[in-house]
């Protein structure tokens, strides 16, 4: 039997670093993320937060230190700026795909539960091409759903996103938490996300700017004081 | 490893097949270079079986770059490459699933070339048997080399001409193989050195089978 997630370390950075050429993005940064916490990752534009959120995702690789995955693939999900989707496949037909990807065979009824939840069951056998960026990221996030994540990436999810369909994507985050999951997310929005978040990791882009000192801070989100290291 | 490759393949080819996308223009394409060859032939006068050998893997070798281009443009759209990098599926898989996926519509596109071959060029196949050896021997070699570098171009501006300049050179033993090999079916000889030229395309198959289980997971996986 596979023991619970929660209280179990997930994710850990060795003192990760990634260079552009000779440019520091972010370097030696070191964190143990546990089971069950939202970490939110903020800093200005350019960073280097989504090129962290993807190096911890095994999509690019670091220029220095480790990122050590206690999490398998198969309950790893990714939601980011690209939906992934095939447009002109229907939206039931882009679950079915990526379930099939990840090794799952779910039922049509399952399939259209998960579009349920996430308000898409009337767009079931409409395709993709024709949604909305609220629709779409509706969609995509119901292809991470299906995988029951326990390790779940956030790259701005809430671009484009209106105010019922952002309702569904704090709910879906909030349940992932309860379940056990580590969902690292990227956000812009900090006064409106802090207070959905454990744990927050501010980069200040290179290796100088924040208040320690190194272009990154870590530490409970409740600690956290934006103006100081954003 | 079967189930995600299947997978991949299964959407490929409903997503070529309801598009169109690369399938029609490789189908165009090659029905063209059969038409425009035919023309060469004096009135009356019959293109020689390895003529027109040449001419069908030529206009198969032009169709495999236009299907390979199509299969990975499909993820090209919505950054699906991500997904499918991220997905538990090995990366075997994915060059299986494209290669599977190609094979198909190559063959689909050469069930339009061979009667257009017949009609056009004044040939008859006369050794099913070897015709049908040589075209899923050869075809796999197109598609196992087509799929690994069709990932190699993926993403590129120009991919349709750096496809061709990296591909074709790569493909000239196979395509010699399959020249010969097609030559006897058409005049109804077995070739000199037969077995040879059959071992070529099958040694051809396990190199370029084997080379791109290794290096692609290194050309798809890059980063962006």
């Amino acid at each position: 039997m596979t023991p619970p997630l929660a209280h179990t370390m997930a994710l850990q950075l060795k003192r990760a670093g990634k260079f552009f050429g000779a440019r520091p993005v972010f370097k030696n940064i070191t964190c143990d993320l546990p089971a069950g916490q939202v970490l939110l990752v903020v800093g200005r534009n350019g960073a280097g937060k989504s090129t962290l959120l993807k190096a911890m995702a095994g999509l690019t690789p670091l220029s220095l230190g480790a990122v050590e995955r206690h999490v398998p693939l198969e309950r790893t999900a990714y939601l980011g700026h690209n939906t992934f989707l095939y447009h002109r496949l229907t939206a039931l037909e882009n679950l079915a795909f990526w379930a099939g990807m990840y090794g799952l065979s779910p039922s049509k009824d399952e399939l259209l539960e998960t579009l349920t939840r996430v308000g898409l069951a009337r767009a079931a056998y409409e395709q993709a091409g024709i949604f909305s960026r609220g629709m779409a990221q509706r969609l995509t996030l119901a292809r991470v759903l299906l995988v029951r994540p326990d390790l779940l990436f956030l790259d701005e999810p809430g671009t484009g996103l209106d105010t019922a369909s952002l309702a569904v994507l704090h709910r879906e985050i909030a349940q992932a938490r309860e379940r056990g999951a580590l969902v690292v997310w990227v956000s812009h929005q900090i006064s409106e996300d802090l207070a959905r978040a454990d744990l927050v990791l501010s980069l200040s882009g290179g290796a100088t700017g924040s208040t320690s000192g190194q272009g990154w801070s870590f530490g409970p989100a409740s600690a956290y004081v934006p103006e100081a290291s954003c | 490893m079967l189930r995600p490759t299947l997978t991949l393949a299964r959407k490929d080819l409903k997503l070529m097949a309801s598009g169109g996308q690369g399938l029609i223009q490789a189908a165009l394409l090659g029905l063209l270079l059969i038409f425009v060859f035919s023309l060469s032939r004096p009135a009356g006068e019959v293109v020689p079986a390895q003529g027109a050998a040449a001419i069908f893997w030529l206009a198969s070798a032009f169709g495999q770059v236009l299907v390979f281009n199509g299969l990975y443009s499909l993820e090209e759209l919505t950054g699906a490459r991500l997904g499918l990098l991220l997905s538990p599926a090995p990366r075997h898989a994915l060059w299986l699933g494209k290669a599977l996926a190609g094979f198909f519509l190559l063959l689909a596109c050469q069930v339009l070339f061979a009667p257009a071959v017949v009609v056009f060029l004044g040939q008859d196949i006369l050794d099913w048997p070897t015709w049908g050896l040589t075209v899923l021997v050869v075809d796999w070699g197109l598609v196992a080399l087509g799929s690994l570098l069709g990932a190699l171009a993926q993403g590129q501006a120009a991919r349709e001409s750096l496809l061709t300049v990296i591909l074709f050179p790569l493909l000239l033993p196979l395509l010699l193989s399959a020249i010969k090999l097609t030559a006897g079916v058409f005049s109804g000889q077995a070739p000199e050195g037969y077995e040879q030229w059959l071992g070529m395309a099958l040694a051809f198959d396990a190199l370029f089978s084997g080379a791109a289980i290794f290096l692609f997971p290194f050309v798809y996986g890059g980063e962006e």
